[in-house]
C-alpha cells in the first residue's frame, strides 16, 4: 500500500471526526437544527476516508496480484524511490516570508512589508542555475511596492497601512 | 429586451468602462497566455480595483478579463506548444504541429477568428436561453433549490476527480468550511471559536483567491530553483490578414456551429467546463472530419474545433451563474464573488429587479468579444514578449496584489491571514490528489444547500420524502445519482484497463 494514499486517507478520517467533535459541542433542538447538516456532513467525511483507505488496500492488493503474475515486467517498471524534495524546503521558506510579510503589514506597514517581502521572494525563487540580480530585484521590489501601494490608496481610495511613513504621506 | 440591450450598449461604451474593458481584455490575454497564470488569478488580483467602481463599471471590468484569458491560452498553445490554460489542451494538439510547418500566423488567425466566433454564438445563446431559464426558476422553492445544488455538487465531485471518493470528500470539506459562522434560520453561531472576525464565515475570495492564486505560489515555489534546461523562447510570427483565405473559412463554418453547440452544452453543466469542451470537441470534429489523418500533424479543422467550443463555455457557463446562482467552476465561482461584492445576488430575480444590468452584462460579453479579436491581432507581439517574464518576478507581484484584494474587503489584515491559511490547504490540496473545483463549489453552494434544506423540511412538517415525491427535485436528485453510479461504473472499467477509463475525465480542471 502506498504510504501517501494511506496518508490521505487517514487525513480525510481524521478532518471528519474533528469536524464530528466539533459539531457534538454545538446546542441542539428537537428535530433539524444548526447541528443537523454538520453531522451528516462530519459522516460523510469519515465514510469517505474510509473509502479513500479501502481503495488504497485494494489498489495495493490488485498491483501485488499483478506483481506475482507478471514478476520480470513488474521489476522492470518499478519506478525508483522519488528522493526527499528539495523544493519542500523552497517551500516552507516561501510560507515563512508571506507570513512574516502578512505580520509585517501594520508595524511596517505596506510599502516597507512588501519591498522587503517581494526582494527576498525574489532571491529565494531565483533558479540555482542563474545569478540573482540583487541590485535589480532590489529596484523592482521598490518599485513594485511604490506603484501598488500609490494605485490603491490614491487611485482606488483603499487604506492600506502605511506603518512608520504615516506621518509622512500625511 | 432589445432597448435593454441598447441601453446596455450605451453604458458599455462609455469612455471610462470601455477603457477599463480594453485593460480587463489585455491583461486576461496576457493572464490566458502565460502557462501557470490563471483566468481566477486575473480576476482575483483585478477585483480590488472594482471596489471603487460602479456595478456596470466593476462586472465590465471583469468580464473582459474573463473572456481575454479564455482565448489568450492560444497563444502559448499554438506558439509553445503548452497550453496557457486547461481550456486549450486541444489547441496544442494540431496548433504545435502547425507551428513547425511554418503555418503558425495561418494557427494563430484561425484560433483568434473562431475565438470570437465562439464567444459571439454563446452569447447569443445566453440572451436567449437565460430570460426563459430565469422565468422557470421563478416557480422554484427550496426543495428545487436543495436539489439542483446536491445535483451540481455531485456532478463536479464526480466529473473532476481520479478518485469519486477524494472528489465528493472535496465538495463536502467546502460544504463544511461554508457553515462557520451564523447558521441560516435559527442564526445559530457555528466553529467561531469565540473570533468575532468569523461570524459572518469566510469570505468567497478569500477562499478562491487562497485555494487558487497562493497555492499555484507555493507549488511554483516547489520547483522555481531548479536549473532551467534552456529558456522556452517563443518565436516571433508575423500575420498578414488573418492569416487563411475565405474557402478555408467557410469550409470550416460546420465544424464550428458543432464545436460551439458541445462548448455551450458543457459549459452549461457545472463541473465539466472548457477543460473539456475542447477535448470532446476536437474528437468529434476528428470522427466528422474527411481527413481524420491529418489530426494531430497539423490542420486548421482541430485549431477551430478546439477554440471555439472553449470560448462557447463562456455563454454557457453565465446561463446557469445569472439564472440560479450556481457556479459551474471555478471562474464563474470567483465571477459570482465579483457580483456579491457589488451588491448584485444572481438568480431568477436579477432578470426582474435589475433586467438593465443583466443586459449590460450581455453587451460587456459581446463589446469583450470584440476587443479580443482586435487586441490579439494588434497586440500578439506584445503578448508573446511577456510569455518571457520569468516567474519567480511574476507571482511574488501577484501575491501582493492578491492580499491587498483580501485586505480591500474589510480594511482587515485577518482577511490576508485567511488566503494563507487557504493557500495550504489548497496546496495540501495538490500533493494529496484531491481536485479543487468540487471544494470550491461545496463552500459557495453549501449556504444555499443547507438554507434549502431546513426551509424544504420545515415546509413538508419534517418529512424527508418530500424532497423525492417533487417532479423537479426528485429528477435533479436522480440525476445525481445517476452521476455517482455512472462514477462507479467509470472506475470500475478503469479499473480493468484504462483505455477504457471515463473520457469526461479529459481535460479536467485539475
Amino acid at each position: 500500500m502506498r504510504l501517501k494514499d494511506v496518508i490521505v486517507g487517514l487525513a480525510m478520517t481524521g478532518a471528519g471526526i474533528i469536524y464530528l467533535r466539533m459539531t457534538a459541542a454545538l446546542p441542539t433542538k428537537d428535530g433539524v437544527d444548526a447541528a443537523t447538516v454538520p453531522t451528516m456532513l462530519a459522516w460523510m467525511m469519515i465514510a469517505l476516508g474510509l473509502a479513500e483507505l479501502v481503495g488504497a488496500w485494494r489498489r495495493h492488493s490488485a498491483q501485488a496480484t499483478r506483481d506475482l503474475t507478471a514478476p520480470t515486467l513488474a521489476t522492470a517498471t518499478v519506478p525508483p524511490a522519488p528522493a526527499v524534495s528539495s523544493g519542500m524546503v523552497t517551500v516552507v521558506l516561501t510560507l515563512v516570508l508571506i507570513a512574516g510579510f502578512v505580520a509585517a503589514l501594520r508595524p511596517l506597514g505596506f510599502p516597507i512589508a512588501t519591498a522587503l517581502y517581494l526582494f527576498l521572494q525574489f532571491l529565494l525563487l531565483t533558479p540555482r542555475s542563474s545569478r540573482p540580480p540583487v541590485a535589480l530585484y532590489a529596484g523592482l521590489a521598490a518599485g513594485a511596492s511604490a506603484l501598488i501601494f500609490a494605485t490603491f490608496r490614491y487611485g482606488f481610495d483603499l487604506l492600506l497601512p502605511a506603518g512608520p511613513l504615516v506621518a509622512w504621506l500625511n | 429586451m432589445f432597448d435593454l440591450l441598447i441601453q446596455g450598449f450605451a453604458a458599455v461604451l462609455s469612455l471610462q468602462i470601455f477603457l477599463l474593458m480594453v485593460a480587463g481584455v489585455a491583461v486576461g490575454i496576457v493572464f490566458g497566455a502565460v502557462p501557470g497564470l490563471t483566468a481566477v488569478m486575473a480576476i482575483a488580483l483585478c477585483l480590488p480595483m472594482t471596489y471603487g467602481l460602479g456595478p456596470a463599471a466593476g462586472i465590465s471590468l471583469l468580464i473582459a478579463l474573463f473572456v481575454g484569458a479564455t482565448s489568450g491560452g492560444l497563444i502559448s498553445a499554438i506558439l509553445l506548444k503548452i497550453p496557457g490554460t486547461p481550456s486549450s489542451i486541444a489547441t496544442t494538439f494540431d496548433g504545435g504541429p502547425m507551428m513547425e510547418k511554418g503555418e503558425g500566423a495561418k494557427a494563430l488567425g484561425v484560433g483568434i477568428v473562431f475565438s470570437f466566433l465562439g464567444t459571439i454564438a454563446s452569447i447569443a445563446a445566453l440572451a436567449f436561453i437565460a430570460p426563459s431559464l430565469a422565468k422557470v426558476a421563478l416557480s422554484f422553492g427550496p426543495h428545487e433549490y436543495f436539489a439542483i445544488a446536491v445535483f451540481s455538487l455531485t456532478l463536479i465531485a464526480t466529473l473532476s476527480s481520479g478518485s469519486m471518493a477524494k472528489g465528493i470528500f472535496a465538495g463536502v470539506l467546502g460544504f463544511a468550511v461554508s457553515t462557520v459562522g451564523i447558521a441560516p434560520v435559527d442564526a445559530t453561531t457555528r466553529f467561531t471559536f469565540g473570533q468575532v472576525e468569523l461570524n459572518a464565515g469566510f469570505s468567497i475570495l478569500t477562499v478562491l483567491v487562497g485555494m487558487f492564486a497562493v497555492a499555484e505560489i507555493i507549488k511554483v515555489a516547489e520547483t522555481s530553483r531548479r536549473p532551467v534546461d534552456g529558456s522556452v523562447k517563443p518565436p516571433l510570427v508575423k500575420i498578414k490578414g488573418f492569416g487563411f483565405s475565405m474557402a478555408e473559412f467557410l469550409g470550416q463554418i460546420p465544424n464550428a456551429i458543432r464545436s460551439s453547440l458541445i462548448g455551450i452544452s458543457i459549459g452549461i453543466l457545472p463541473g465539466i467546463g472548457a477543460g473539456t469542451s475542447n477535448i470532446i470537441a476536437y474528437i468529434a470534429a476528428k470522427k466528422r472530419s474527411k481527413t481524420p489523418e491529418q489530426f494531430g500533424k497539423g490542420t486548421i479543422e482541430g485549431v477551430v474545433a478546439s477554440e471555439t467550443a472553449n470560448n462557447a463555455g463562456i455563454g454557457g457557463a453565465m446561463i446557469p451563474l445569472l439564472t440560479l446562482g450556481i457556479p459551474g467552476d471555478a471562474v464563474t465561482a470567483i465571477m459570482l464573488g465579483g457580483l456579491m461584492i457589488h451588491g448584485i445576488q444572481p438568480g431568477p430575480m436579477l432578470f426582474l429587479t435589475q433586467a438593465p444590468l443583466v443586459y449590460t452584462i450581455f453587451a460587456a460579453l459581446i463589446v469583450s468579444a470584440c476587443l479580443m479579436l482586435v487586441l490579439e491581432f494588434w497586440g500578439l507581439r506584445l503578448f508573446i514578449r511577456l510569455l518571457a517574464i520569468p516567474k519567480h518576478i511574476l507571482l511574488p507581484i501577484i501575491l501582493v496584489l492578491c492580499a491587498v484584494g483580501a485586505f480591500g474587503l474589510a480594511s482587515r489584515v485577518f482577511d490576508i491571514w485567511t488566503i494563507l491559511g487557504f493557500g495550504i490547504l489548497g496546496y495540501a490540496f495538490v500533493k494529496a490528489g484531491i481536485p479543487t473545483a468540487p471544494f470550491i463549489i461545496g463552500f459557495i453552494l453549501g449556504p444555499m444547500a443547507e438554507t434549502s434544506f431546513r426551509r424544504g423540511l420545515q415546509l413538508s412538517r419534517g418529512d424527508f420524502t418530500g424532497f423525492l415525491t417533487n417532479p423537479i427535485s426528485g429528477t435533479f436528485l436522480a440525476l445525481a445519482a445517476l452521476s455517482i453510479v455512472w462514477q462507479l461504473y467509470g472506475e470500475y472499467r478503469a479499473s480493468r484497463g484504462p483505455a477504457m477509463a471515463n473520457p469526461l475525465k479529459l481535460g479536467g480542471e485539475e
